[in-house]
């Protein structure tokens, strides 16, 4: 039994007030610790030997703006149970943990869209199939209302699953060289991959500053000393980036930058990626299509 | 905040692209104008620093925590056009790597937070700060508001999103997308920003730039142009002492009230509100005011001194808000949606069928929250008798809800101490 349990279960330790207390800086470390760990994650299955790994990022991007767009689009639920069996058969040809990619997804979507969706069930006009009287009101789900809500809840659950597969089985890198098929210009991807290098030396700085403050106060601190250690924080952060940017870009001149962004271009579009590309875009459209004549 | 894909028809979520696209080009443009080569470590960084401080969790008052976006604090030290580039790339980035927010919603939410927040927070800031020296207090005061309004203008921008949705895309007679019409998206955002985020974002950015006045000045007056919009002084860093702040900012607000009073009630001082002043009798409310001040007076110590560490700040503060609650007898007429049955058929000559039905389920024992006694309700009781009526029923009120609660606690830590003890072996600490 380690100290900490050990100190949990002593009698002597009534009331858990330092839990209320450092709520909010646990929040915020398992939060850092959340995204990192999700970041290193997606990197070890990006580099998995998969179906969806194999196709060319560009080609999977545009399987995955037309897989979304239709998804969007689609009224149906049985188009949208279509297109989250495909995302399924996706992942499950890509070696993406089964369990990971279903839970990840469904444990999240209850929570945010089944709360925003389930006062609409009682609202919605229509026939009530359970409905109890009380007084002169009558409450229960209406049937359109049902059906709302399940369409909306597939829609968001088939997007998120599309995002999460895109993301899991491509290197950040090339996600975003790919971006420059959409003619999203060099600058911007020059921007968005170094703020993604950075971002997670801040990451590790605001760590830092927390578990600094947490190993070093004791006792009671009003709320109003913990906004102000935030903005502290938030204001030495910001130093710290000013100070950064200059070296970064000392740096840079250093190593000859000039303004001018060149990246390498490695991707090949062979065959099997055009082939992925246009069969999945058929789907996709095949399966907004359908509804109009079924 | 971040609206993730499904919940708008995606017409509306790339169509913002409309305002995204060009805000994007207008503002590297113009940043790229300032800083030359420098922009793009400069606004690599800040977006790093922007991702890294929309992680952190801010203590609300409540025992809750927030997010900040810290858009405003970045648009004014950087200017709104870096700040436009800086939210984006960290949006983008927490939509593309982190799943925050949707990936075909990416133009809406930065149209939302990193074009319409930077802005009106800007704006907001230069309008208030004036030509005020750069380490004035006003300029605390200035980012404050401005960042309070830019993260409530996004939420109503949010909300009106939201709530267009079942407008524009229906199919017989249920929603598309997000069911909410405006009615009730629009006043969800709303309120849940300005009695939260909006509070918190207000108060980081004030805290914020108060640090840097004090400890990093340079900033602030080394790119003297975007953050004050032309030269000013730079002036000394001072605290205003807090009883000046507390009167401004009560004058402010009763100025405020006064406005909307004589707006609401056309512009005629004795029909402030929509309300018929004159038909109050002025000597009842003196008497009132009396009885309500010696109870407070007695109550509020005793609040005080009885209530344990912790709650007796808040714990005084609502018993003097109860209180004071029987002041609202005086005004005429009667509190929106606390009428009874006959004050609905005045107002509106008939009652509907569900009311009346519901109200006779139920006759509580202080009906009307007055105590069922000739002195305090008769036909013709004096307002300061009705008054005390008020007073009782709600102190008796107050009790029982505290009493109702306290047992429930006590109920519930008992049944889990118990348990806890029964099986001592098994109590492991659940990591957070």
């Amino acid at each position: 039994m380690s100290i900490s349990v050990s100190l949990e279960t002593a009698p002597a330790r009534k009331k858990p007030k330092q839990k209320e207390q450092l709520g909010w800086l646990e929040k915020t470390l398992a939060g850092i610790a959340g995204s990192i760990e999700q970041a290193v994650f997606t990197e070890e299955h990006s580099r998995k030997d998969g179906w969806l790994q194999r196709i060319d990022p560009r080609a999977k991007l545009g399987m995955f703006i037309g897989m979304v767009l239709a998804a969007s689009f689609s009224n149906s639920f049985w188009a949208l149970a279509f297109l989250y069996g495909l995302a399924l058969l996706a992942a499950r040809f890509s070696r993406v943990p089964f369990d990971f990619f279903v839970k990840r997804v469904w444990l999240g979507i209850p929570f945010f869209a089944g709360i925003v969706v389930l006062p609409s069930i009682f609202f919605t006009p229509g026939e009530r199939p359970l409905a109890f009287t009380v007084g002169s009101w009558v409450i229960g789900p209406t049937l359109p209302g049902l059906v709302g809500a399940a369409i909306f809840i597939m829609r968001v659950a088939v997007s998120v699953s599309l995002a999460v597969l895109l993301v899991v089985t491509t290197p950040w890198s090339d996600l975003l060289k790919s971006l420059q098929a959409l003619h999203v210009p060099h600058i911007f991807i020059l921007l968005l991959s170094m703020t993604y290098r950075y971002i997670f030396l801040f990451l590790r700085s605001a760590v830092d500053m927390f578990e600094v403050r947490k190993s070093r106060v004791v006792g009671y601190t009003s709320g109003h000393d913990q906004r102000r250690w935030i903005s502290g924080s938030v204001g030495n952060l910001m130093n710290r980036s000013f100070k950064m940017s200059n070296e970064v870009y000392a740096a840079m001149l250093a190593r000859g930058f000039t303004g001018q962004v060149r990246s390498i271009n490695t991707f090949r579009m062979t065959g099997r990626d055009w082939l992925a590309l246009v069969l999945t875009v058929a789907l996709a459209a095949g399966a907004v299509i359908a509804r109009r004549f079924l | 905040m971040h609206i993730p894909d499904g919940y708008l028809s995606p017409i509306v979520s790339v169509g913002a692209g409309v305002v995204t696209l060009p805000a994007w080009a207008i503002a590297t443009h113009r940043v790229k104008a300032v800083l030359n080569h420098r922009t793009v470590p400069l606004l690599a960084i800040f977006a790093a620093f922007a991702f890294t401080i929309m992680m952190f969790n801010i203590p609300v008052p409540g025992g809750t925590t927030a997010h900040a976006v810290g858009g405003t604090l970045i648009a004014v030290v950087l200017g709104p056009w870096a700040a436009v580039l800086g939210i984006s790339m960290a949006l983008i980035l927490q939509a593309l790597f982190f799943g925050d927010g949707g990936i075909l919603a990416i133009f809406i939410n930065c149209m939302n937070m990193a074009v319409a927040l930077p802005f009106v927070g800007y704006y907001t800031y230069r309008l208030i700060a004036g030509r005020s020296p750069l380490l004035s207090a006003r300029r605390v005061w200035a980012a404050g508001i401005g960042a309070f309004l830019g993260i409530t203008a996004a939420g109503l921008l949010v909300g009106t999103e939201l709530g267009l949705q079942p407008i524009l895309f229906s199919e017989n007679g249920h929603a598309l997308y997000s069911p909410y019409g405006l009615g009730e998206a629009i006043p969800a955002m709303l309120l849940s920003h300005v009695l939260g985020a909006s509070i918190v974002e207000g108060l980081v950015t004030a805290l914020g730039v108060a640090y840097l006045q004090k400890n990093h000045p340079e900033y602030l007056t080394s790119l003297k142009n975007i953050v004050a919009g032309g030269s000013v002084a730079e002036g000394q860093v001072t605290r205003r002492p807090i009883w000046q702040t507390i009167t401004v900012s009560a004058v402010i607000g009763l100025a405020v009230l006064l406005i909307c009073g004589l707006i609401t009630g056309g512009g005629d001082p004795a029909k402030m509100f929509g309300a018929e002043w004159s038909s109050v009798s002025w000597s009842d409310v003196a008497v009132m005011l009396l009885i309500v001040g010696i109870i407070s007076a007695a109550l509020v110590p005793l609040a005080w001194f009885a209530l344990p560490g912790r709650l007796k700040k808040t714990g005084a503060w609502f018993t003097a808000g109860a209180v004071l609650a029987p002041l609202g007898l005086i005004a005429p007429g009667f509190a929106y949606g606390e009428g009874s049955v006959d004050d609905v058929s005045q107002a509106f000559g008939y009652v509907p069928k569900g009311l009346q039905d519901l109200s006779n389920i139920f006759s509580a024992p202080f009906s009307g929250y007055n105590v069922p006694l000739g002195f305090t309700n008769g036909n013709n009781s004096q307002l300061w008798r009705a008054a005390i009526g008020y007073e009782i029923s709600g102190i008796a009120g107050i009790l029982l809800v505290g009493l109702i609660v306290y047992g429930l606690a006590f109920l519930i830590t008992r049944t889990r101490r118990t348990t806890a003890s029964d099986t001592p072996a098994t109590t492991e600490v659940q990591p957070q």
